[in-house]
């Protein structure tokens, strides 16, 4: 899991928020831009452009809407159901093949060439494997890779049941898992 | 009790020991005792471990442009919220159309700024501030630099020797034209909204920063330092990405996309081979000197050497880093345009 430390937001930054505080909402949206756009990165299958459109929509539908939330429920569960829903809506819309796209650059390796091809392969393989889940598998195993959330939390951003949750990222992961026991036996 | 069920929808949460104490223990034991469930938790585990080779990636700056510039024509939240929104977007809408038919018309014309030196406007040495608009030229001497407002997306910086004309300002393409010098320009807008003609062809932004130099003769450099820009002429085509470079030639086009930090051999083989009718020996050089990032290089030069080399130049990719599904070597070497997009898709993860 992605180590996080700025995860808990202050009321007052919502409170600033809804009151219309740009600098606010850019202080919020600095906190989440990555982790709202890597989950839509891999979830559409690297296609850069489509992980934006779904960024911008969540942080446009977060800021008009930030009036309504009342804060009786955790910012970050009304956040990442944002970005599922968005998540979900494009899957319905594009259908596609399993693809992959551009914009995104790996951290040179420090080991030698065959390690590099290596990590390569099995970075391919992982992301591979990711694009090949259902989406509401993929949508789980992804929320609880980015965020710390528990799983009632995870719940309420799918809004699911917390049973519903376990499910789909036992079978998410299995399926991963199944998919990946190749890479595991490497030396 | 021992479950009599297998627990498979509960073993993610049983991993992430987030099962209350009870279920835990019944869950335990039945893994313990159940060679399935065992296996399933193998599974289980190793998808949860394999995830950590997902990285965690920066969102383009290009995004919160986008974002401020819908929020400009948004109000805050407010309690009268929908109202105030219908309104504004009401007045955003005319306003809109007022621009767009103003913008029509007449185009737009955008603010310069003197950097340095007495940089000319049409007629006029500027001051402090100018402004431009479309079928203008500005012109900077030896000790001039300016500062052009490309609208709402960015600037452009006219460095010294330069003479640039501003085609078109509209908001749905805003396009200049660099007669000679070099402009640095830095885009934060939506890909295909800012274009730059030169004698070699045009560079379409998609979403970056660069710099493009073009010499009296039309000889051209691009060098991209974020994002990405397409360099287009007559259906020839080179995609360049932050970190890479790539040459131009007037009748010839863009050359072969290089990554700055590629080894110098490469580099004047890649001039000889696009520009100056190099051959087989220069397209040994590339191939024997590439490294993994060097198929940015390697992938523009599968559709551009005789038919004969493809084979070689697709061989030296597959060495360099694995193929991904999806990729046939026929089809590569067909140059199937899915094939190949594919190709690059997945390669760019390494760039």
């Amino acid at each position: 899991m992605v180590p996080l430390s700025d995860r808990e937001i202050s009321a007052d930054i919502i409170q600033d928020c809804r009151s219309g505080d740009r600098d606010a909402f850019r202080a919020l949206y600095d906190i989440y831009k990555d982790r709202v756009y890597s989950m839509a990165l891999y979830f559409s299958r690297g296609d850069a452009a489509a992980a934006s459109d779904i960024t911008q929509q969540v942080f446009l539908k977060l800021m008009t809407g930030i009036g309504q939330f009342r804060g009786d429920a955790e910012f970050s569960t009304w956040l990442y159901r944002l970005v599922a829903n968005a998540c979900m809506d494009a899957a319905r819309r594009q259908k596609a093949a399993p693809k992959y796209s551009q914009d995104m650059e790996m951290v040179a390796g420090e080991g030698s060439q065959e390690e590099d091809y290596a990590r390569r392969q099995i970075a391919s393989s992982v992301r591979a494997a990711v694009s090949a889940l259902p989406p509401k598998f993929r949508v789980a195993v992804l929320l609880r890779y980015f965020d710390d959330l528990s799983y009632e939390q995870m719940a309420k951003a799918l809004q699911c049941s917390m049973g519903t949750v376990a499910s789909r990222l036992s079978r998410g992961h299995r399926m991963l898992g199944e998919r990946l026991k190749g890479l595991a036996r490497r030396p | 009790m021992i479950l009599t069920r297998h627990p498979l929808r509960e073993l993610a949460a049983y991993i992430d020991e987030r099962l209350p104490e009870n279920r835990a223990r019944r869950t335990e034991r039945h893994v313990a005792g159940c060679t399935r469930c065992g296996n399933d938790c193998e599974a289980i585990r190793l998808g949860m471990a394999e995830l950590e080779n997902l990285p965690l990636v920066e969102a383009p700056d290009a995004i919160w442009t986008a974002i401020e510039r819908q929020l400009q024509e948004k109000p805050a939240p407010k309690q009268q919220w929908r109202w105030t929104l219908a309104a504004a977007l009401v007045a955003a809408a005319i306003i809109g159309v007022a621009y767009w038919g103003a913008a029509r018309r007449l185009g737009v014309r955008w603010e310069v700024t003197r950097l340095a030196g007495s940089p000319v406007v049409g007629t006029t040495v500027i001051g402090a501030t100018g402004r431009i608009g479309a079928g203008e030229w500005i012109v900077t001497d030896a000790g001039s630099r300016a500062a052009v407002k490309i609208g709402e997306i960015g600037s452009v910086d006219v460095e010294p020797d330069t003479r640039v004309r501003v085609l078109v300002t509209q908001p749905t393409e805003h396009r200049l034209a660099l007669a000679r010098g070099e402009i640095r320009a830095k885009i934060s807008a939506p890909p295909r909204l800012f274009f730059v003609d030169t004698t070699a062809g045009t560079a379409v932004d998609l979403g970056c920063e660069y710099s493009l130099q073009v010499d009296a003769d039309g000889v051209g450099r691009l060098e991209v330092t974020k994002g990405w820009v397409l360099f287009q002429w007559k259906g020839l085509e080179s995609l360049v990405p932050a970190g890479a470079s790539c040459r131009t030639r007037p009748s010839a086009g863009p050359g072969i996309p290089y990554f700055n930090d590629a080894a110098e051999n490469i580099k004047q083989a890649l001039e000889r081979y696009a520009f100056e009718k190099g051959g087989v020996e220069d397209l040994n050089i590339v191939l024997a000197s590439a490294r993994v990032r060097d198929t940015l290089t390697l992938w523009h030069l599968l559709s551009r050497v005789p038919v004969e080399e493809r084979g070689r130049v697709y061989d030296r990719m597959a060495a360099l880093t694995p193929v991904p599904e999806g990729v046939s070597r026929e089809k590569a070497l067909q140059l199937d345009a899915e094939t190949l997009k594919r190709w690059r898709e997945e390669l760019a993860w390494t760039w």
